[in-house]
């Protein structure tokens, strides 16, 4: 098996097709690592300088008292851009980077305009950047996601599509079989050589690629990034290897190596070009649209309910106890509820969102794209993630305002109103502040699946190869 | 002699698997991409028709003119022929207000309807793109063997045992690949169009067949194109397997690889950061149209300086009566737009304050004067300055995909959709023309001074006298306009492969 994988590799090592596959990958890797050093030090620079100036809100606040802390909240929350943009950038210019912190909104003021009732901060989720602006071509960048889904894929294919045929066709094959090696050691062999000759130009490539970024002191990669890296150059075998089964799959069975190409090149451009774009567009159409006007109907009764029910509390004239509590709770509900049909206006589009990825995965190129987004910390799922770290550390940061009003004697411990909350100014040390995370676990995780459709996809084209080989006649 | 090479060409290529797979995958992908892009249309249309209708409504609850501001909306209903050519038409705004102070631009418009941003993240196809992909593949995979693959066989030479001109095989070679390429082109296209036809939704003119048949016209150029690269890598190959090999290399680059890689590694994103002394300028305007306002205001005895709030809410001018003064105003150094507006908004003025009217109005006369010749100041700065941000790069990044015939056949096919920038930026010079129109009958209607401009008691706003306004998509004569000089690039490009193919072909040995 080994001298057929050997006899394979160097056989395309001399072809033309290895010199100008090793030429097209420089290209696009050396352009891509170019590109990633001109922006991603701007990209740091913009998310340090958002970073800093929400985090200093967040110290002025601290350092004025306990309750305008729990008045205004933190600044807002920047998304922290990957340090893998250059594998995946998963629609970069189409998602928001940042979850705002609303000011608190005021109720009612008096004639001198001093506020009577103002409410306390609650997050909110800008919408996806319309791009309206834009109004030059639109084509994909070249990132790691590119380069393999589109042009390995497409030159795994052209590596394979003569594989049997070829040999067919050239008399070799009888010869070969006429040995004594069982067909699916050949089979085997055929496959490792291929993976390998198309690997090996691809492994230089991303090696220079590498190269240039590592080396730059602009960027820099932790070690979990390399561990990123990993992956993803496996998930780049695992993803050719599947074109490699398909090359295989068609040559074994069709007798000329043209008509093996010319199905193999239309089944790609139809599963992989056209495939993603057409699906989306008929999930996109299944469930209608929510508008904001229609969200914004249903938060406007929502907003009288409270006031029904805070009535009475809120306009009595006197400065009690009960009154406080009523104003308080008016407070923190009405940020919750804002809060609430924010996130609902979120997941209902995120719901599109999956519904629209779950059914454009028939298309191994949108399999990959999404692992390569999940694995490089870029894309709609890191979106979510982030927006969820943001709501863990909301959570957060209440609860410190809630222990830290406990903790002074002179407080009435009546939350988010003036009067019943620590006046004390607090050490901004002591406040917890924002960290946006990764975690590869849990990316793992919202993987599994899609990790395990592709290996399927893998296998299954495997054993058809085999079938097919073992049948067929020389 | 000719008709029986062709004939021979033909039926060669009739008879072929590649032919059946060829007619079979583009109806294929054409038919299920048109009924895709139809529904899309149709729910685009929609969500025009309900915004257009809600604006519509939306200014005839107004009744003061002053309040026209943000109730005066156009909206850019979407191109049927961008089922063959996406282009801009999605993605650019298509709800623009129409408001005096300041001209409206493809950067100021909006979008109306219930679309979910986040969809975005997919990306859009249409039939020019399915063309683009599938028939340049098809017609190198027809022309790859046509010399290599004779040569192989030996035929090539038996063929020319007989007395013929070398070029006259390679035109019947060419004229018959280009037949078969035709049937799949043309079948699917007609299905589509059937499939357009059937739908209610979709209303096609005379001259949208036209348009349709120079998209038709930029195809073959593009085809054939495609089809001499294939036959310029046959000629110059002994092998066809080598031969094979190059098309699709050469594939790869062109349509898949250039494109892309060129626009990744020159930046083409607008920038205006570049152009933020324009927005200064412009802004120092409006300073200066407010101080003239406030001196206008302070000359005026009887409008006098006001009684409370300070300079800043000098619109009221103790009008007894008066509901709210309003302020409208942009700014966004994005898109150099910066503009202010203060005013009033009376419900029924009192008998004591009536003197006062003719007064307010006489300063209407003025500062609405004095706000649309700012706006012309604004915009002699503006318009060039957001030409560089934005046209520019764009023009840039177009001008850099010509290289590859896959970005002249979209710049084309784009033109003759009307889908192009030019085609987009007609829709928004009407925009202007019609604002122009409406100031102009404000004008003459004397509108601006007029008592129905801030009050409602005396007569009310008569939205129905304003001039209509109307798009019509430009004439076919300028959309071939547009798209020629891609198409004699495409055809130029065309006749020198053919030429170069002959030369070597008669220097070739068999």
């Amino acid at each position: 098996m080994w001298h057929i994988t050997k006899r394979e590799i160097y056989d395309n090592l001399n072809s033309l097709r290895f010199a100008l596959t090793a030429v097209l990958l420089l290209a696009l890797m050396v352009t891509n690592a170019v590109k990633h050093l001109r922006e991603q030090p701007k990209r740091v620079q913009r998310y340090q300088d958002a970073v800093t100036e929400s985090s200093d809100r967040l110290t002025a606040h601290a350092d004025d008292s306990l309750y305008k802390l729990a008045q205004y909240g933190p600044g807002n929350f920047y998304k922290k851009p990957s340090s893998l943009h250059f594998c995946a950038n998963g629609g970069e210019l189409v998602l928001p980077d940042t979850v705002k912190v609303d000011d608190p909104p005021v109720f009612m003021t008096d004639a001198e305009g001093n506020r009577l009732l103002e409410g306390i901060w609650s997050l909110s989720y800008p919408d996806a950047n319309l791009q309206n602006k834009n109004v030059g071509p639109n084509v994909s960048q070249v990132d790691w996601a590119f380069i393999i889904g589109y042009i390995l894929s497409l030159i795994a294919l052209w590596f394979t599509f003569d594989a049997f045929s070829g040999e067919r066709e050239q008399g070799t094959l009888r010869l070969m079989l006429a040995n004594s090696i069982p067909r699916h050691t050949v089979l085997i062999g055929k496959f490792l050589g291929a993976l390998l000759s198309v690997s090996i130009p691809f492994a230089l490539a991303v090696l220079v690629n590498l190269l240039l970024i590592s080396t730059a002191n602009t960027v820099h990669l932790t070690p979990e990034a390399w561990g990123r890296l990993g992956i993803i150059f496996c998930l780049a075998l695992l993803y050719t290897s599947l074109f490699v089964a398909l090359g295989l799959l068609v040559s074994a069975r069709v007798q000329q190596s043209a008509v093996s190409l010319m199905i193999l090149l239309l089944t790609w451009v139809t599963f992989v070009v056209f495939m993603p774009s057409t699906l989306a567009s008929i999930a996109s159409s299944f469930s209608p649209a929510m508008s904001f006007d229609e969200f914004w109907q249903q938060r406007n009764p929502i907003q009288e309910n409270l006031w029904e029910k805070y009535k009475e509390g809120l306009w009595s004239s006197e400065l009690d106890d009960w009154k406080l509590r009523a104003k308080s709770e008016f407070y923190t509900e009405n940020a919750e509820r804002e809060e609430r049909r924010q996130e609902e206006q979120l997941k209902y589009r995120a719901s599109q969102v999956h519904r629209a990825r779950a059914i454009t995965s028939i298309s191994p190129a949108t399999l990959l794209q999404h692992l390569m987004e999940g694995f490089a910390g870029t894309g709609f799922e890191r979106h979510l993630q982030f927006v969820e770290n943001t709501q863990r550390y909301a959570r957060q940061l209440r609860e410190f305002v809630a222990d830290t009003d406990r903790a002074d004697p002179e407080s009435l411990h009546i939350l988010a109103v003036r009067e019943g909350m620590s006046q004390k100014p607090i050490s901004p040390e002591s406040v917890p502040r924002f960290e946006d995370t990764l975690n590869l676990s849990r990316d793992f995780n919202t993987a599994a699946t899609e990790l395990l459709l592709l290996t399927l996809f893998v296998l299954v084209l495997l054993s058809g190869a085999y079938l097919a080989f073992v049948r067929v006649e020389v | 002699m000719l008709r029986t090479l062709i004939g021979r060409e033909l039926l060669d290529n009739l008879m072929t698997f590649r032919f059946a797979a060829a007619v079979f995958i583009t109806l294929l992908l054409v038919v299920a991409n048109t009924l895709v892009l139809l529904k899309d249309y149709e729910q685009r249309l929609t969500a025009y028709n309900k915004a257009a209708q809600e604006s519509h409504q939306e200014l005839r609850e107004e009744k003061i003119y002053a309040r026209y501001a943000g109730a005066l909306v156009v909206h850019r209903p979407p191109n049927p022929l961008s089922i063959f050519n996406l282009g801009l038409d999605k993605q650019v705004g298509n709800k623009i207000e129409v408001y005096h102070a300041f001209v409206p631009t493809i950067w100021d418009a909006e979008k109306h309807g219930a679309d979910n941003p986040f969809l975005n993240l997919f990306t859009s196809i249409d039939i020019v793109l399915v063309f683009q992909g599938v028939l340049s593949l098809l017609a190198l995979i027809f022309a790859y063997d046509a010399l290599a693959g004779e040569r192989e066989r030996g035929t090539l030479r038996l063929v020319l045992t007989h007395p013929i001109q070398r070029g006259y095989i390679l035109f019947a070679k060419y004229i018959s690949a280009m037949l078969c390429l035709l049937v799949p082109l043309l079948i699917s296209l007609l299905l589509s169009i059937i499939l357009l036809t059937t739908s209610t939704t979709v209303a096609l003119r005379a001259d949208d067949f036209l348009r349709i048949g120079g998209i038709v016209l930029t195809s073959l150029l593009y085809v054939s194109l495609f089809y001499l690269i294939g036959l310029c890598i046959s000629a110059m190959t002994r092998r066809t397997s080598t031969a094979l090999m190059l098309c699709m290399f050469v594939w790869g680059v062109l349509v898949l690889v250039y494109p892309n890689l060129i626009l990744t590694a020159v930046e083409i994103t607008p920038k205006p950061d570049a152009k933020i002394s324009v927005y200064n300028q412009i802004k120092q305007m409006w300073e200066e149209l407010e101080r003239e306002k406030k001196q206008f205001i302070r000359n005026d005895a009887i409008l006098g300086p006001p009684s409370r709030g300070g300079e800043d809410m000098d619109a009221g001018f103790g009008l007894e009566g008066v509901e709210y003064t309003f302020w409208q105003g942009e700014d966004k150094p994005s898109i150099l737009l910066y503009f202010h507006q203060t005013g009033l908004y009376a419900g029924k003025i009192k008998a004591e304050s009536e003197p006062q009217v003719p007064r307010v109005q006489n300063y209407y006369s003025f500062y609405n004067r004095e706000t649309i010749n700012t706006v012309e100041r604004t915009w002699l700065v503006r318009k060039p300055a957001l030409k560089t941000i934005y046209v520019q790069p764009a023009n840039l990044g177009r001008m850099l995909l010509r290289f590859s015939p896959v970005g002249l056949y979209d710049t084309a096919t784009e033109a003759w959709a009307g889908t192009d920038l030019e085609g987009i930026q007609d829709f928004f010079s009407t925009v202007q023309r019609h604002r122009r129109a409406v100031v102009d009958y404000f004008y003459d209607k004397k509108i601006f001074e007029s008592r129905q401009w801030f009050a409602a008691d005396k007569g009310t706003a008569d939205w129905d006298a304003l001039p209509q306004f109307s798009f019509q998509r430009s004439d076919t004569g300028i959309n071939a306009k547009r798209a020629l000089p891609d198409m004699l690039l495409l055809l130029t490009m065309n006749v020198i492969l053919f030429t170069v193919i002959v030369l070597i072909f008669i220097k070739s040995e068999v």
